[in-house]
């Protein structure tokens, strides 16, 4: 034979080698990449939204009579009063309907604090209006200022007012989207994917059904806001801004994911269930029903799940069925204007004060938060019931 | 290394075959000493020793699930790329143990050939799939070169004719057995000097089979062969010596006439005569 | 509508009570039943539920649309009677011989089909919706001049009989924003997410992927106000800040910034199709080109890569078509001013914002810019369709071919 073989790396195969790491360096680099984005991503919005989770309060002897019901700037001291947030004010009225013993009492509270002041001592204005920067170091010699838990982030609606501006009325916006959603597309999409997966013969109209669900799963969001605004709102003359609207578009948005899902989880069935079902005697619909159904239901419910999380998060097709409207109160039904959480980020994120840029990133936290426990709820029930056969 | 005892008989060393077929005593090409491999927790293969003979055809036989082709991955390391494979024990190549820390397992890759049992030409021309390993080798460089090399790989592997008129149609188009000798061609196109073949012609029909053995005849003057087949009668007809495997130990290991006529162990006689259970 | 339902329930529940009785009696005489009894039950209480439902939704249809419809009482009292009818009817036929199974069956193949027609009707519905208004956009102004025009300059026009002479719809400038502010999305997202989809299924232990993957997604769940809100308030300004120290100028709604940001939200499109696409290609690929001595980035780059490149390439068009819709990102974070330049440090306007903001702001529905922004809407339509269409395709063939 020849000279004995070598196996130990030759000059070329070394510089082969070379090229392996610059490659797999690469792939690294491209994954780290895209990791750092997340971390940099979330790093970004706490930075910028924790601040909005707590406020300046200022404590201060509130004195109601019939004078400050009717001039409520006069139910505090004067230096006080320009710190002070003016949805306070307006609330005296209302306060003492509530709660008539306040009448012709002084009281000492802890007051929500004006934006400005919020916004200077947080450290994200430099400038405040010299007397009150005067009067706020005095409150803050005497232990009048504190810091609170922001609950009117969570339990107001929104304000044009940036202290008083909170998420309630878009919590229940997005909670009767949700509903709507809910109604048509889960049971359209089930019954959908069934009839694909469990009946539909395989010609070329079964064909063009799929490739159009696929096709829809990837049209542009915002067309259906052309399509809500065109045959929801203009054609059948579902309200505008409504629950009701927003929800008829985003529901033909989410179909196609129920369907998607649902067809994988129904997939997953193996054959040989619904052929033992049959061959007891079962029809075909009962076979599906009685046996394959509840196999596929964790897939199908984190299908769902996934779809509506999507759901909650779109904005763009609700701009152009108008739910971006002003809504300080929460809607009372399906039809009255509303509002949701995206489309109240979106919002506070063209008003010009400082404030709501807190405002925003706190809301964005708030909706990720959701998002996450949806998705996670998703998750859990995939592994928990993740069967495989 | 010791066998497990199957008969009841004591057991003996089978390493080199037992008995000799002709009185030119070979090299040894390759030599297996008492390897064992683990999937996870299942052992495949239980302490195994042969010798390889240079320039023969060695047939591995056995009841499917033995081991075989664990044995076969273990001689050029295809068995690396598995997760959780654990493999004890030694193989030699040219005396060096290929499983030694300075052996790399891509330049070892490149003197060991392999075919595998389903044909699996790679998504390109039939001129690429030859090209490709030569090429990023570093063995041949020139255009001329490489068309020369082409040529000669697919005449060894008798493809030639069929071919040479649509080298850049793509491997895919070609029949089964085609494309079986197109990865054989591919095989020796960076000049190994050992060819490993699991169940080469498990996928093809007869007369496909019966090119392809042809072809393994032809090659072995200047390849040491090793071929596991699940076809009896194949092993007869192109391997100078066999092995029979069974439950991940070598039973039998002899020069192919005498095991298929007289088998020194029952298990060889049961499986060979068709009894085995 | 409560009511309506709320009705419909115990009706429903005693006809199938009766159904079944009879059923059960007809049992009792020693008839051999076709179906079980309870199918009878369910068989009355459908076709009972069915005329009821049927005359509520036209009664709420044509209410919706405007027509004259009895109050709300009158139709209850309709429904009521068609609930009565259908009934009767059905639990007449209830008889040993009637094939309820048979008939529920069918009725459920029917329900199933129908509910299978909705997504084909939602694509109709969108072109439709676009076509009609983009139509009546195109009784105004030229398609030629839409598509060749570099001048896009609305006037807004607040009644529809004001004179829209000075508005220019020249789309070229649009159209320009869009495919740059998409080509920096792509040149971010191609190349990150194929080699992260490539670095997870070929080089991962496992243990990374089943973290580095759902991680990713995350990116992909994010909504996109979320990022438009991130480009805007964070990126647009780095961009600016970092064009400074190279001396160049940026504007504030720069392109750069909302392709970059576009092009993180698509990493997770790209990647996740991709990991899909590799992990299809069989393993005995790699295990050949192994046995021939290559090494496994040379397996990657010769072997599996041009394998799976239809898929990838499918892929990345998918990514593209998102990238040509995505709105609300360009909205927040890129510039309203039709601007035709080569420079991604200025600002450019894209297809997607001038159809949100034609369709926002206080116009009157029928002028000339509203109804531009169902011709630009038509355009993406028409664009991204056939981008989905064929990704669509070449995976289902690519599906195929490995199968
Ligand atoms: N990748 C693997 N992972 C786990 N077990 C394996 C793997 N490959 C083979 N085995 C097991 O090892 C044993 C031997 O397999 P193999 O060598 O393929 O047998 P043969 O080729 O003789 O049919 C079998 O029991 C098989 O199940
Ligand atoms: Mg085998």
């Amino acid at each position: 034979m020849t000279d004995r073989i070598s196996l130990t790396p030759s000059r070329h195969l070394k510089k082969r080698y070379r090229a392996e790491k610059r490659f797999k360096a690469c792939c690294i680099g491209a994954l780290v990449l895209a990791m750092a984005f997340l971390v940099l991503f979330f790093t970004d919005m706490i930075r910028q939204g924790y601040s909005a989770f707590y406020e300046t309060q200022i404590r201060a002897e509130v004195t109601y009579n019939e004078d400050t019901v009717e001039f409520a700037m006069d139910s505090v001291s004067e230096e006080v009063f320009p710190l002070v947030s003016r949805a306070f004010f307006r609330g005296v009225p209302r306060q003492v309907e509530n709660n008539p013993d306040l009448m012709d009492t002084t009281q000492t509270q802890w007051l929500t604090a004006k934006a400005d002041v919020d916004q200077y001592l947080k450290g994200h204005s430099e400038s405040l209006d010299p007397e009150m920067k005067a009067s706020l170091e005095q409150l803050q010699a005497d232990g009048d200022v504190g810091y609170g838990f922001n609950t009117g982030l969570f339990f107001s609606g929104d304000s044009k007012i940036p202290s008083n501006a909170g998420l309630w009325s878009a919590f229940v916006g997005t909670f009767y989207l949700m509903l709507v959603v809910l109604a048509i597309s889960f049971p359209i999409g089930v019954a959908t994917a069934i009839y694909l997966e469990e009946f539909a013969p395989d010609n070329r109209f079964t064909q063009a059904i799929e490739i159009n669900i696929n096709n829809l799963a990837a049209v542009p969001s915002i067309l259906f806001g052309l399509l809500g605004l065109a045959i929801f709102i203009n054609f059948f003359g579902v309200p505008r801004s409504s629950a009701l609207a927003g929800g008829l578009t985003l529901s033909l948005m989410t179909l196609p994911v129920i369907i998607i899902s649902t067809r994988a989880a129904l997939k997953a069935v193996p054959q040989n269930i619904r052929q033992g079902a049959q061959a007891v005697g079962a029809s075909r619909w009962q076979a599906v029903r009685d046996h394959v159904l509840p196999l596929a239901l964790p897939g199908i419910l984190t299908g769902t799940i996934i779809g509506i999380a999507q759901a909650i998060g779109e904005t763009a097709p609700l701009l152009l069925i108008g739910m971006i409207a002003y809504i300080p109160d929460a809607p009372g039904n399906l039809t009255d204007a509303a509002t949701v959480l995206p489309a109240q980020i979106f919002t506070w994120a063209g008003m010009p004060e400082r404030a709501y840029v807190s405002l925003t990133a706190a809301g964005i936290l708030v909706l990720l938060s959701l998002l996450i426990v949806l998705n996670a709820t998703a998750v859990i029930l995939r592994n928990r019931f993740e069967r495989r056969w | 290394m010791r066998t497990r005892d199957l008969t009841g008989d004591t057991a003996e060393v089978v390493r080199t075959p037992t008995t000799e077929r002709s009185p030119v005593r070979q090299a040894t090409k390759m030599q297996v000493n008492d390897l064992a491999v683990w999937y996870g927790e299942t052992q495949a293969l239980h302490g195994v020793s042969m010798d390889v003979l240079e320039n023969e055809v060695t047939a591995l036989i056995g009841p499917s699930g033995c081991g075989k082709s664990t044995f076969l991955r273990c001689l050029n390391r295809m068995n690396d790329l598995i997760q959780d494979v654990r493999i004890e024990g030694e193989v030699t190549f040219d005396g060096d143990n290929i499983y030694a820390p300075h052996v790399d397992v891509v330049e070892l890759r490149a003197h060991i050939g392999m075919v595998f049992q389903k044909p699996n030409p790679f998504p390109k021309s039939i001129y690429e799939n030859i090209a490709y390993a030569p090429k990023i080798l570093g063995q041949v460089r020139k255009r001329t070169d490489m068309d020369e090399l082409v040529e000669h790989s697919l005449k060894r592997a008798g493809l030639w004719d069929e071919v040479k008129d649509r080298l850049q149609a793509p491997g895919l188009t070609l029949s089964g057995g085609q494309q079986q000798r197109l990865c054989i061609a591919r095989a020796i196109a960076v000049n190994p000097s050992v060819l490993l073949m699991d169940e080469p012609c498990s996928a093809l029909d007869p007369v496909a089979t019966a090119t392809v053995e042809q072809l393994i005849d032809e090659l072995k003057d200047n390849y040491t062969i090793v071929i596991v087949t699940h076809n009896l009668q194949q092993a007869a007809r192109v391997a100078g010596y066999t092995a029979f495997f069974h439950l991940g130990e070598i039973v039998e290991f002899s020069d192919t006439d005498s095991l298929f006529t007289h088998p020194r162990e029952k298990k060889t006689e049961d499986y060979i005569t068709g009894r085995y259970g | 509508m409560l009511v309506f339902f709320g009705g419909l329930l115990p009706l429903a529940t005693v006809a199938y009570v009766m159904g079944r009785r009879k059923a059960l009696v007809a049992d009792a005489r020693g008839d051999r039943l076709h179906s079980l009894p309870g199918q009878y039950g369910v068989y009355v209480a459908t076709w009972m539920a069915l005329p009821a439902i049927a005359i509520g939704v036209v009664a709420a249809g044509a209410a919706l649309l405007g027509v004259q419809v009895p109050a709300a009482p009158f139709v209850l009292i309709f429904a009521l009677v068609g609930a009565a009818v259908g009934g009767a009817m059905a639990l007449r036929r209830v008889e040993p011989g009637l094939r309820a199974r048979n008939a529920i069956e069918k009725f459920v193949y029917w329900t199933l089909f129908t509910a299978s027609l909705v997504s084909i009707l939602t694509t109709l519905g969108i072109i439709l919706s676009i076509v009609f208004e983009a139509l009546k956009f195109f009784n105004q102004v030229s398609v030629w001049h839409f598509i060749t025009g570099t001048n896009w300059s609305p006037v807004a026009q607040f009644r529809p009989d004001q004179q829209t002479a000075e508005s220019q719809f020249g789309s070229v400038p649009l159209f320009a924003g869009t495919f740059m502010i998409s080509a920096i999305a792509m040149l971010v997202a191609i190349p990150i997410g194929v080699l992260s989809a490539v670095y997870m299924s070929e080089y991962a232990p496992y243990r990374v992927r089943t973290i580095a993957k759902p991680l990713l997604e995350i990116l992909a769940g994010i909504p996109t106000v979320v990022y438009g809100f991130f480009a805007a308030i964070t990126v647009s300004p780095l961009v600016v800040d970092v064009a400074a120290l190279f001396g160049l100028n940026a504007s504030y709604t720069n392109a750069l910034a909302p392709g970059l940001v576009m092009g993180i939200m698509i990493i997770p499109f790209i990647s996740s199709l991709s990991d899909d696409v590799i992990n299809s290609i069989p393993n005995s690929l790699r295990e050949g080109a192994y046995a021939l001595g290559s090494t496994r980035s040379e397996t990657i780059k010769n072997i599996v890569l041009p394998a799976a490149f239809p898929g990838i390439m499918a892929a990345s068009l998918l990514g593209v078509s998102r990238a040509l819709g995505e709105t609300m990102i360009v909205v927040m974070a890129a510039g309203l001013r039709p601007n035709l330049t080569w420079n991604p440090l200025e600002d450019m306007t894209t297809v997607t914002v001038r159809i949100v903001d034609g369709l926002t702001g206080d116009q009157a529905f029928d002028s000339p810019e509203t109804l531009a922004a169902f011709a630009l809407g038509l355009v993406l339509f028409v664009v991204t369709l056939t981008l989905n269409l064929v990704s669509i395709i070449v995976i289902r063939k690519f599906r195929q071919s490995y199968e």
